[in-house]
């Protein structure tokens, strides 16, 4: 079981109090109606599946009920940093910065 | 009319004096949703300070008030006070937009209390009991099931828990502070 | 009684003896035996019989590693377990042991022809010899196969005893309580740290057990091994774990120990665990767990009598039993001498050592000689005799001729091919090893978690070195976790430097093809096996694994992985690392389904949630079904009633007059904040904004596919508040996904979510009478059909206590909800029931429910949609909010293929003959002539017998079934095709006059 730090809860917690909620920094369009069919497909469906860093939602679902964001290497299940739900993809910087 | 508690008539005390759960009485219980910053506000009309930092847990005349999300607290308070709070952040509402909402129902309270409670709670709840501050709430997750878990006192608890889970809760416990007394 | 037992020696207590049964011969013991050892005092090795060839099996260890010693244990009915290793089980009083594979019996097994067939059974025998014919495979080959398969016998009754479990957080997690894990721990405590010292034998100490030699400043061994125990145990901040095994290390240092509770005991007190699961979060780990001696590779090498050196001095030295009277030592390595001598010592003769090394160190030969033991150096062994236990040997100098062999008469030979640090636990978090060619050994290289090896287990094989290294872990990791602590110092004496050679199969002067030189003993893969894979293309060493089963046994190749390494690499003439090792999983040891499952178990296994009403259903008899969580009341059979009869009864006097049903189940969401009718707007299809405070709606959620998420009727209470109900499943989810969209998607918006289903008891009241019947009952709120029609919400009180009464129906029926705070909830309805006799108030389940709703067409979520159907393929355009910019899911509704006039649509069907009732899930096709594989156009979704019509209906959903109205549509069933034609969905009531009835 994975030890998680919830952002706003700013402690580490067990993996059970949390859910996962896909890939993160998806916004959905501000005007739906606007997008194309394939904007809209690519919106719905496209996914990434990359090896090494992932960037992901989690909602500490029974904690305080937060959605946040996480990056997590997919290679070994481990979480290099979360941080809070709005807040910018992080930079390399921080990443490394959060590895170290 | 008549009231039909989940856990009527139930009781273990605990022969040993290790660890003992008992129903908590009814009790008139508030989700209560504020913007943190209207958190004065609120207070005022709870009538003491509601506690500004998730986990955080003020008790005192019989009500018990903890941070359990960013914006989300859990309220606690006699039966009798019910009416009386709900008017209170009704009129509140007017200025200071917020949801309180009434689950006094909802919930089921056990109370687990002894020098092994730490223990007990420990056997299905996956993080760090002994390391729970005195006086500090949270919701999270015994066996499969979701609670609020607050800790009164150093061998104190109380476990809130939706009435529908709270056979399986109680059931639970109740084999664990049995395993308990048989000290193995 | 045992005349292999060597008094004075060992640390069972002679005071204490114990019985047991193996076999159904009574063998006595001491307490601190194991059944290994016990068996052994009484001189038997022959314990079991093996997997393919059924060959006579014995104890070729004294540890958890056992591949050949597995018995049968019965502690009483139930208590049944297969395949538990001899060498782990303590004795009990009334322990029952049997050995297992062998039919009739252990000494005379006719299963043992298998072993004459030898040249048969190589590896993949299965796969080439039952080829042909193909259809043999299924009806014949396999079943045969898998009868005369597997070690043991399963239990056949449910396991009589309990399991718990336990979460447990430390500071540092010593795995392995040999000198290196009690170094560690005796630091690690002295700094203050909160330390977990596990061990999965019965008393702690490891190494230090079997031996006798060294002392450790200037104490015996033991002596030390007291004191440090007692010192651990003073220590309130350290917990000591024995007969608790670590089987598996997880992420951030999550440990899991299986401790062992009752086993070892005559009786326990009620209600005592058998086994618990502690799963351990540890800021640092120290793994100790040591090291395991490797068998020697050759003909005959499988003979009861044939064993580890080092088990062989641990039953002498640890429980005072010498393994045979007239031992023989064949090893690479020095430590099987210090065997010989200690039995030499306690007066065994042993017959000579076999070292295949052309030198070893002086003291050896010195000590051996003065012990008057033949010593042959650079001779190798190449074959034993004797039916169920070894009664010779042939050696014969590596580099000599065939005259030179020598035939060794002995009754047990003792084999050592070196050590191997134990890498399990190490390798589970997919730390790196490393390869040292001068020991032929795998060692723990890159630590991936917060852990440290020491000890035989990190490759140092020297007591001194092992302290040391023990001591500087414990204190390292104390360090890590935030103490401070100073390394003690030991001084060891007496202790010898032991090296020795890795050996592959030992040299032989004969066939290699014909030899039966076992490396896998459990699975009986010989080192012909693996040749064999090799030459046969198989190059990975995780498909040798495979084909030869190597490693694939209980004991997962604890004993074997490095030799039919090393066997594999020289086949495929490559160095060992680049062959490389298969992986390691968990658990360690085999591990009892009980200890995983901990309390979950009976009536513990899954959350059963009940409503309030509960109680008063399963009072009147009620049959209940399992819906998500719930279980729901889903008919009431009065005696005699069959499903259908009750059924029947319940939807006519529903109809007829007055049903009671409890919905308290469906999800409830309470939206408060000014913004809370737009956030309805973005989530559901329908408009809200013009929704009156006092009204209620039909609402339907989309996910963002545009396919049906959920639905249910939301109630505006006030401005700023709505009651929204969900479906009973569909609760969380809902929830979770409003959570989320406002969360992220729409922060601005000022409203708030609050789970209110288990606040309310809901009633649901139906039929032409539901007015008559609440009317008297209601304060507070004017029932008139002008003041509260149809889609209504109100709050008032029902018989005093408050009550949000909703006005809707799911039957067709005029309907009423009647919520109220769930500890009210059994009151009021048995208080309805009451006053509902002058009506026949009839209570009805979730069959019946469901029959009511199906004749007016109303659909399930998930019943009658599967998550590929628009609302308009539902039947519901209606609900969409045509003029709404835009909610979830809209924009996906103007895909295209959304806009096919091909979609599966939902349509109701009634049978040609109006007896027949469908088969949900049955296909649906347009031409029943058509060559199979038909083409398939929809299935039914829900069929009923509806008494109200007295015939049966049906929904279905079928390809374009919006255009086919009025057309036949066929139905293949096993016993013939039936046929249908396709109708509206409402077949009850169509222009809604009963709601108002």
């Amino acid at each position: 079981m994975l030890l998680i730090r919830c952002p706003y809860c700013e402690a580490e917690r067990p993996e059970v109090e949390f859910t996962y909620g896909g890939q993160a920094h998806i916004a959905r369009p501000q005007n739906p109606s606007a997008t194309t069919d394939d904007e809209w497909r690519d919106f719905l469906y496209i996914r990434a599946n990359p090896r090494g860093i992932h960037y992901e939602r989690w909602r500490h679902m029974h904690g305080c009920g937060r959605f946040f964001n996480a990056v997590r290497d997919t290679v070994t299940d481990k979480f290099v940093m979360t941080y809070k739900a709005g807040l910018p993809r992080p930079d390399q910087a921080e990443l490394e910065a959060a590895r170290s | 009319m008549q009231t039909h508690h989940p856990l009527a008539g139930r009781a273990l005390p605990g022969a040993q004096g290790r660890v003992s759960i008992r129903p908590v009485e009814d009790c008139t219980r508030f989700i209560l949703r504020i913007d943190p910053q209207n958190l004065g506000a609120a207070s005022s009309v709870w009538g003491a300070n509601l506690p500004p930092t998730i986990g955080g847990l003020v008790s005192g005349s019989g009500r018990i008030a903890t941070c359990i999300g960013p914006d989300e607290w859990y309220l606690i308070a006699p039966l009798t006070e019910q009416d009386a709070i709900e008017s209170a952040f009704a009129a509140l509402y007017a200025t200071t937009i917020h949801s309180l909402v009434d689950v006094s129902h909802r919930e089921v309270g056990i109370a687990v209390d002894g020098p092994d409670a730490v223990l007990a709670l420990q056997a299905s709840i996956a993080f760090d009991i002994a390391a729970m501050l005195v006086g500090s709430g949270c919701r999270t997750i015994i066996d499969r099931v979701q609670i609020i878990l607050l800790r009164e006192g150093q061998d104190s608890f109380r476990v809130e828990v939706w009435n529908s889970f709270s056979d399986h809760v109680w059931n639970l416990l109740a084999g664990i502070c049995r395993e308990i007394e048989l000290g193995v | 009684m045992s005349t292999f037992r060597i008094p004075g020696k060992g640390r069972v207590d002679s005071t204490k003896p114990v019985q047991f049964l193996f076999n159904g011969k009574t063998y006595a013991g001491f307490e601190g035996d194991t059944v290994a050892s016990a068996l052994l005092a009484s001189g038997v090795h022959l314990v079991g019989r093996s997997f393919k060839y059924h060959r006579p099996r014995g104890i070729l260890s004294a540890g958890s590693e056992e591949p050949n010693a597995l018995l049968g244990i019965d502690h009483g009915p139930g208590r049944v377990e297969p395949n538990t290793r001899a060498t782990v089980i303590e004795i009990s009083p009334g322990l029952k042991t049997i050995s297992q594979n062998h039919w009739p019996s252990l000494e005379r097994d006719v299963g043992a022809i298998n072993d004459v067939l030898y040249m048969l059974f190589s590896a993949g025998f299965y796969y080439k010899t039952f080829m042909w014919p193909k259809s043999f495979w299924n009806k014949v080959y396999e079943p045969i196969i898998r009868g005369t398969a597997g070690l043991g016998k399963s239990p056949i009754v449910p396991d009589p005893d309990i399991y718990a479990s336990r979460f447990a957080h430390c500071d540092v997690l010593v795995v392995g309580a040999g000198p290196a894990g009690l170094a560690a721990a005796l630091d690690a405590g002295r700094s203050g740290a909160k330390v977990l010292l596990v061990d999965e034998q019965a008393e702690l100490g490891g190494s230090l057990l079997s031996e006798t030699d060294a002392g450790v400043d200037g104490m015996t061994g033991w002596a030390w091994l007291k004191a440090s125990v007692d010192e651990l145990a003073g220590m309130s901040n350290v917990t000591l774990l024995p007969r608790t095994t670590a089987i598996g290390y997880y992420h951030q240092n999550f440990v899991g120990l299986c401790q062992r509770i009752t086993d070892h005991l005559a009786s326990a007190p009620e209600g005592t665990p058998r086994e618990r699961m502690w799963k351990v979060r540890a800021k640092q780990v120290v793994l100790a767990q040591g090291a395991i001696e490797k068998p020697l590779v050759f003909d005959g090498n499988d003979r009861p009598g044939v064993m580890l050196a080092g088990s062989a001095r641990s039953y002498l030295n640890r429980y005072g039993v010498k393994v045979g009277d007239s031992p023989v030592v064949v090893t690479s390595h020095d430590s099987a001498w210090l065997a010989a001598f200690d039995l030499a010592r306690a007066g065994v003769k042993v017959a000579a050592i076999i070292d295949i090394r052309p030198a070893v160190p002086e003291h050896l030969t010195t000590s051996a000689s003065a012990l008057g033991i033949e010593v042959l150096l650079g001779w190798t062994v190449t074959g034993t005799k004797g039916r169920l236990r070894i009664s010779s040997l042939r050696a014969k100098p590596i580099d000599g001729g065939v005259a030179q062999a020598r035939e060794f008469a002995c009754d047990a030979l003792l084999m050592s091919g070196g050590w191997n640090p134990s890498l399990h636990l190490f390798s589970h978090t997919q730390g790196k090893l490393e390869w040292r060619e001068d020991a032929q050994v795998f060692l723990p290289a890159k630590h991936i978690e917060q852990s440290r090896c020491a000890g035989a287990g990190n490759g140092n094989f020297g007591l001194a070195k092992v302290l040391a290294e023990g001591a500087e872990a414990g204190v390292a990791a104390a360090t890590d976790a935030g103490f401070s602590g100073t390394v003690s110092a030991y001084t060891v004496s007496d202790e010898l430097d032991m090296t020795g050679v890795s050996s592959r199969e030992l040299p032989t002067d004969k066939n290699p093809s014909t030899a039966k030189a076992f490396v896998d003993f459990q699975n009986d893969v010989t080192a012909k096996d693996i040749r064999l894979a090799v030459r046969e293309g198989f190059k990975s060493i995780e498909h040798i694994k495979r084909y030869t089963t190597t490693g694939m046994a209980t004991d997962q190749g604890k004993t074997s992985n490095i030799n039919g390494l090393a066997i594999a690499a020289d086949a495929v003439q490559r160095q060992a690392p680049a062959v490389g090792l298969t992986t390691f999983r968990p658990p360690y040891t085999p591990t009892t389904f009980g200890a995983f499952a901990g309390y979950s178990r009976g009536g513990l296994f899954d959350v059963t949630r009940k409503t309030a009403i509960d109680a008063w259903a399963q009072e009147r008899g009620a049959v209940f079904e399992p819906v998500a969580l719930w279980r729901r009341a889903w008919y009431f059979p009065k005696p005699g009633e069959d499903m259908h009869a009750a059924v029947a009864r319940e939807c006519k006097a529903t109809r007829d007059s007055l049903g009671i049903f409890d919905a308290s189940t469906l999800g409830k969401i309470e939206i408060v904040g000014p913004d809370a009718a737009e956030f309805l707007n973005r989530m559901y299809t329908n408009p809200w904004s013009k929704l009156q405070p006092g009204r209620c709606r039909y609402g339907v959620l989309l996910g963002e596919d545009g396919f049906i998420r959920d639905d249910g009727v939301i109630g505006r209470l006030t401005t700023d508040r709505f009651h929204v109900t969900t479906t009973t499943g569909g609760a969380a989810r809902v929830l979770n996904m409003m959570e989320d969209y406002l969360q992220t998607e729409f922060p601005d918006l000022k409203v708030w979510l609050t789970s209110t289903t288990e606040q309310w008891s809901v009633i649901a009241i139906n039929g032409p009478n539901a007015r008559n019947l609440l009317a008297p009952l209601i304060e507070g709120i004017d029932l008139s059909e002008e003041a509260f029609p149809h889609m209504s919400v109100a709050t008032g009180r029902i018989c005093g206590v408050p009550t949000r009464l909703f006005r809707m129906s799911f039957t067709g029926e005029r309907g009423y909800e009647v919520n109220v705070p769930a500890r009210y909830g059994r009151a009021i309805w048995e208080k309805l029931i009451a006053e509902g006799q002058a009506y026949g108030i009839t209570p009805y389940g979730t069959e019946t429910m469901h029959v009511l709703r199906a004749e007016k067409g109303y659909i399930i979520v998930g019943q009658d949609t599967d998550g590929t159907l628009t609302p308009d393929d539902a039947g519901l355009g209606w609900a969409i909010g045509k003029a709404k910019a835009d909610f979830v899911g809209k924009r996906s509704l103007a895909r295209p293929d959304m806009l096919k006039a091909d979609r599966k649509q939902l349509v109701g069907l009634l049978t040609a003959d109006p007896k027949v009732v469908l088969e949900e899930g049955a296909q649906i096709v347009l031409d029943p002539n058509q060559s199979v594989p038909m083409k398939m156009v929809g299935h039914v979704t829900s069929s009923y017998w509806s008494v109200s019509l007295g015939r049966s209906i049906a929904l279905a959903v079928i390809e374009g079934g919006n255009a086919r109205m009025g057309e036949t549509v066929h139905i293949p069933m096993p016993d013939g095709t039936l046929r249908a034609e396709v109708t509206g969905t409402v077949f009850v009531d169509p222009e809604n006059t009963r709601l108002s009835a």
